[in-house]
């Protein structure tokens, strides 16, 4: 016991020192305000925290200082509001996009078709590119004339902002119609088909085969469901569209959340698998690669999204007003869905200030359960520390890689999109999350999981209460002056804080020593 | 002669720097291979490349009759091939037990060896719930062996058993070596030339990235000379 | 003399690298017409415009140069890179308009604030690596900019409008006296990097290259590893502080991004492009990144960062060690190539 004391003597120390900032912050304040920043710290902590962990699992285990995750937090964010704002824009979407993944899912038998090509030196380095080429052509000749109901960033009225706006009002733009007049229904599926087969087939004889694998019914499933989804979607696009539109939109929030983090998975595998793998020999590239991919995310955003900010409106269960409200007891809330509830007289905003920090727990136990309680995660903490001898265990660490990164994006979206119906949407929602996210961590510890928990709150609470007393002053003692924090100093403070600690503990408050 | 690995002239480059510049190692079915030589002399590259972590780029590995060049390090390790790295590599996050259970290669791996891993380092029981930071010297190497002892592999590669390691516990590390080379096939890099020629039957020196001799342990030891230049006093 | 052929026969490339360089304003002057006589006394034109482009040019490449000096060389990951560069232009600016102080005290100030900084990076020096110094320098730039941007300091520094309204000394003036500027930051540029070689190839420069390469290594040698750092950081702090008082000297407005982690970005994408550890990557990486950045924003417009992003993308895909890093290893090859073609003809 008193080995442990002192062992961690400087961070039992740096934690008490907190505590007491935090009692004596509590002090200055009356309790309702105490209360309301507590929230608020724990609500943009928790968001930290969905960035956070995210980027320190892929720092941790693959060693990639992943720069684009602040844009990724920002893209998640705009797929989930696409969903829940543009149900029949999502629906559209889905057909085209499951058919064009639909081809690379087949590895395997473009591997075993490549092999019957002759072997020529002079066609085969034409040919995969010439393949991919046409793909390419293909997949953009028929995108452009495919029909997909969206909005027009350059007319006001068709704006994404007004469509939210309206949603928000009660009353909906209904969107123009669009039907398949540029191009034949089956010949747009048939081309996208064979836009993706070409281009995964080119793509598979770049890399150079030792074994043939088997082809099993296995390998067709992901297809199958792919088409099945593709064409399904195709058949029964006006009834989903109208069932996602009938449908509540506290379950059209859900469903958001769902396809956000699932894009992100996807997203998170793609880069890694194409962009990421052949730099982990190249480690200073890797930053110049993802700041390239950050750039050129914030790019496509506000090609599609364009660049003005809007907002997203928050869920039925999170919105209520009128009489009732603001809610006192949890029954009455949950009888008029309050968006206010009042806890110790202070006014809170549900949304806000507990379903965020709610979800950000959750998030955190779960991410916390697989790390310790599944194989997936004890290959994880291992590898962490050594890859060499996971690998040399004969454990496939890419895939490992692949899903880490994936699920470190995915959390990331997830955050994007919690995030979006409290700070709105704009191109740069993710840096600043970033910033945060990176400063949380050097002082948690970079490749500690609770050390990113632990960071993201302080940083979260840092922040929330500057800007409190921004506004109410601290009372300096035995003075007359009221200091007032002025808005630079809120970033100032968790920037000074992360010198600070990291001047005390170079590894942070719970990371490793080396 | 029956070779169960087969290592024919590999160069392996570590950044631009030549490490091996030509090892042939023959390891015979069911014995223990001692790789021998002074310190730095790519005894570990060896291991390494055969592995596949540091690929050679000339040569050919050849493991039980299969080819091993070009494939990727836990495909070869898969084939068989277990690992007891030089500082032993313990997982410091995970317990005793995770270490020996991320191992596996098939569900029930670690439940089916565990009685015979119990056998060979009965510590092991005591220790299994701790965790891997706060055990000893001797003990993760017990570990380390253990774990490559989880699948059923036919090759073993151990990286220097006996470095920082009290007399006492070398020569318990070394029973257990004897027991497991019932089971499969050894190699062993060793600096402790008494170590080395107590366990291992055959023997390949190797000097500045090249393997220079190879026999039977029995001739190299009354051979003063050849240990003299190579081994340094022994 | 004999020695004097054998160093030109040596650095045959760079000397008529830098001949072209002293000669590219009249070049680019008969382009358009202008006679040499009309550019030496600073005829607006585009001879004008392209001194103008090369001045920032190898104001850029000054500063990535500093920063390969400490991140390529010595293996120093800093993200308060731009803090070096962001003092010496504010100080220059400030002292110039709000003291009253002539041009070369104020060089003098500059150069002593360049030791300062260079002392504040090397007392956390030793007590963090690797990353965590990366974000320590980050942390101490980012409450440089904060400081900057603040509206308390507003009067020196100009907030978030930046820094304008400095008087340049009429012999300098980049307005009336462009060609006598090129020329100096041309000279100052040319003797950085001619520094930069000497110290890289001096026993100095190697350890800082050793520390890079395996630092406990190098300490166990003997080395105190720390003071060569610390010279690499003094070095590069001061290169960077000039190349921040030309800058000042040379734009109108000294913007309070210049204190932004994304100047540090700039200067490791610069460096990247050309080549870590390199040098003349350092000055290939200024001349692509301020071309492509100018061409894109000019003919592209809106969407330029999207290309450049794209460009980064495949540079670092394509071009593995940037341009320089990537010459020199192909350089075997490539002359392998050409010899095999002049065979191949000559047969």
């Amino acid at each position: 016991m008193t080995q442990f004391l002192r062992k961690n003597l400087i961070l039992i120390l740096t934690l008490a020192a907190f505590l007491a900032v935090f009692i004596a912050a509590g002090q200055g304040m009356e309790r309702k305000d105490f209360v309301i920043t507590l929230l608020r710290g724990l609500s943009v902590g928790s968001l930290t925290f969905l960035v956070a962990s995210g980027f320190s699992l892929i720092f941790g285990l693959l060693d990639v200082l992943n720069l684009a995750h602040g844009t990724l937090f920002m893209i998640g964010a705009y797929l989930g509001w696409t969903v829940y704002v543009r149900p029949d824009t999502f629906v559209d979407v889905l057909t085209p996009l499951a058919l064009l993944i639909g081809g690379f899912t087949l590895s395997a038998l473009w591997t075993k078709l490549s092999a019957l090509l002759p072997a020529s030196a002079r066609t085969n380095k034409i040919f995969p590119w010439a393949l991919l080429l046409v793909a390419a052509l293909l997949a953009f000749t028929v995108i452009t004339r495919y029909p997909i109901s969206s909005w027009d960033t350059e007319n006001f009225s068709q704006a994404p902002g007004s469509y939210s706006l309206m949603l928000d009002q009660g009353a909906p733009l209904a969107p123009p119609a669009v039907s398949f007049d540029k191009i034949n229904p089956a010949l747009a599926l048939l081309g996208l088909l064979l836009a993706s087969s070409l281009g995964a087939f080119g793509l598979s004889l770049f890399g150079q085969q030792t074994q043939s694998p088997k082809l099993t019914v296995k390998e067709f499933i992901p297809f199958g469901l792919l088409a099945l989804i593709g064409f399904g979607a195709f058949a029964a696009n006006d009834a989903l569209t109208a069932f996602l539109t009938g449908l509540s939109n506290n379950w059209l929030f859900l469903i958001a959340l769902l396809v956000a983090t699932l894009s992100g998975i996807g997203l998170g595998a793609l880069m890694e698998s194409t962009l990421i793998r052949p730099l982990y020999s190249r480690p200073i590239y890797q930053l110049m690669l993802t700041l390239g991919m950050s750039a050129i995310g914030i790019e496509v955003v506000r090609a599609i999204w364009g660049r003005p900010e809007f907002v997203m409106p928050k869920p039925d269960i999170f919105s209520g007003s009128g009489q009732g409200c603001p809610a006192t007891t949890l029954a009455a809330w949950w009888d008029k869905n309050c968006s206010i509830v009042l806890l110790f007289e202070g006014r809170v905003r549900v949304y806000n200030e507990i379903f965020i920090p709610l979800v950000g727990i959750l998030v955190l136990i779960a991410v916390w359960i697989l790390l310790q309680r599944t194989r997936l995660g004890m290959v994880i903490r291992a590898g962490v520390q050594d890859r060499e001898m996971v690998e040399a265990l004969g454990i496939n660490v890419r895939r490992v890689f692949t899903l880490v990164f994936a699920l470190g994006v995915g959390l990331a979206a997830l955050g994007g999109i919690l995030a979006a119906p409290s700070m709105g949407l704009s191109n740069a929602m993710g840096e600043s999350l970033l910033l945060n996210a990176l400063i949380a961590l050097a002082i948690g510890g970079l490749t500690s999981y609770p050390g990113a928990a632990l960071g993201s709150l302080l940083v979260g609470l840092l922040q929330q209460f500057m800007i409190k007393y921004g506004q109410i002053g601290i009372a300096i003692p035995f003075t007359e002056i009221i200091f007032k924090p002025t808005p630079p100093i809120v970033p100032a403070s968790t920037v000074l804080l992360m010198v600070i600690i990291l001047l005390l503990m170079p590894n942070g408050l719970l990371g490793k020593k080396e | 002669m029956d070779y169960i690995l087969d290592v024919q002239s590999i160069h392996t480059f570590i950044g631009q720097y030549h490490i091996l510049q030509g090892v042939d190692v023959q390891v015979p079915r069911g014995s223990i291979t001692a790789l021998l030589g002074r310190n730095g002399a790519g005894k570990t590259t060896t291991l390494k490349s055969i592995l596949g972590l540091t690929p050679p780029r000339e040569g050919k590995v050849t493991f039980d009759g299969r080819e091993l060049n070009g494939m990727r390090s836990f495909d070869i390790a898969a084939l068989g091939i277990g690992f007891v790295p030089e500082h032993r590599a313990i997982f410091r996050d995970l317990s005793v037990e995770e270490n020996l259970k991320i191992a596996e290669r098939r569900k029930g791996d670690l439940d089916r060896k565990r009685e015979m891993i119990f056998s060979l380092f009965p510590d092991l029981k005591r220790l299994i719930g701790l965790p891997g930071t706060s055990l000893s010297g001797g003990q993760q190497q017990m570990l380390a062996i253990a774990r490559a002892l989880v699948p059923d592999n036919r090759l073993l590669l151990i990286d220097e058993p006996s470095e920082g390691l009290a007399p006492v516990i070398i020569e318990h590390m070394m029973d257990a070596i004897r027991q497991l080379s019932k089971e499969s096939t050894v190699v062993l890099v060793e600096q402790n030339f008494l170590v080395a020629s107590q366990l291992a039957e055959t023997y390949v020196i190797i000097e500045e990235g090249r393997s220079v001799t190879s026999g039977k342990m029995s001739d190299l030891k009354q051979d003063k000379a050849t240990i003299h230049r190579y081994l340094g006093a022994a | 003399m004999n020695s004097l052929a054998a160093i030109f026969r040596q650095n045959r490339a760079s000397l008529l690298t830098l001949l072209g360089l002293v000669l590219l304003p009249f070049i680019a002057g008969m382009f358009e017409g202008a006679s040499p006589a009309a550019v030496w006394v600073n005829a607006a034109g585009t001879s004008k415009f392209i001194q103008g482009l090369a001045i920032e040019i190898f104001i850029l490449a000054l500063y990535a140069l500093s920063f390969d000096l400490i991140f390529g060389i010595t293996g120093l990951l800093s993200f308060g890179h731009s803090m070096f560069f962001s003092v010496g232009a504010y100080l220059t600016g400030i002292l110039l308009k709000s003291f009253g102080l002539n041009l070369w005290q104020t060089i003098g100030v500059v150069f002593l604030a360049a030791i300062a900084q260079a002392v504040l990076f090397g007392i956390v020096l030793p007590r963090v690596k690797g990353i965590t110094f990366a974000l320590v320098t980050l942390g101490m730039a980012s409450v440089f900019h904060i400081l900057v941007m603040s509206r308390e300091l507003g009067d020196y520094t100009g907030a978030d409008v930046g820094l304008q309204g400095v008087i340049v000394p009429d012999f300098i003036s980049p307005a009336n006296e462009r060609l006598r500027f090129y020329f100096v930051a041309l000279a100052v540029m040319v003797l950085a990097y001619l520094l930069y070689q000497r110290f890289v190839a001096s026993p100095t420069g190697r350890v800082c290259v050793a520390i890079r390469e395996n630092e406990g290594r190098a300490r166990m040698l003997g080395y105190n590893t720390f003071s060569f750092k610390f010279a690499a950081l003094l070095l590069s702090s001061i290169t960077a502080a000039f190349a921040g008082t030309l800058h000042c000297l040379y734009q109108p407005i000294v913007s309070p991004n210049t204190a932004s982690m994304g100047f540090t970005v700039t200067a490791l994408l610069i460096v990247l492009l050309g080549g870590v550890g390199t040098l003349n990557g350092a000055l290939v990486g200024a001349l692509v990144y301020r071309l492509l950045d100018f061409g894109l924003r000019r003919y592209i417009g809106e969407s330029a960062s999207f290309i450049n992003g794209a460009i980064y993308v495949a540079f670092v895909l394509f071009i593995p060690y940037g341009i320089v890093g990537t010459w020199m290893l192909k350089s075997f090859e490539i002359k392998k190539g050409w010899e095999r073609l002049v065979g191949m003809v000559k047969k």
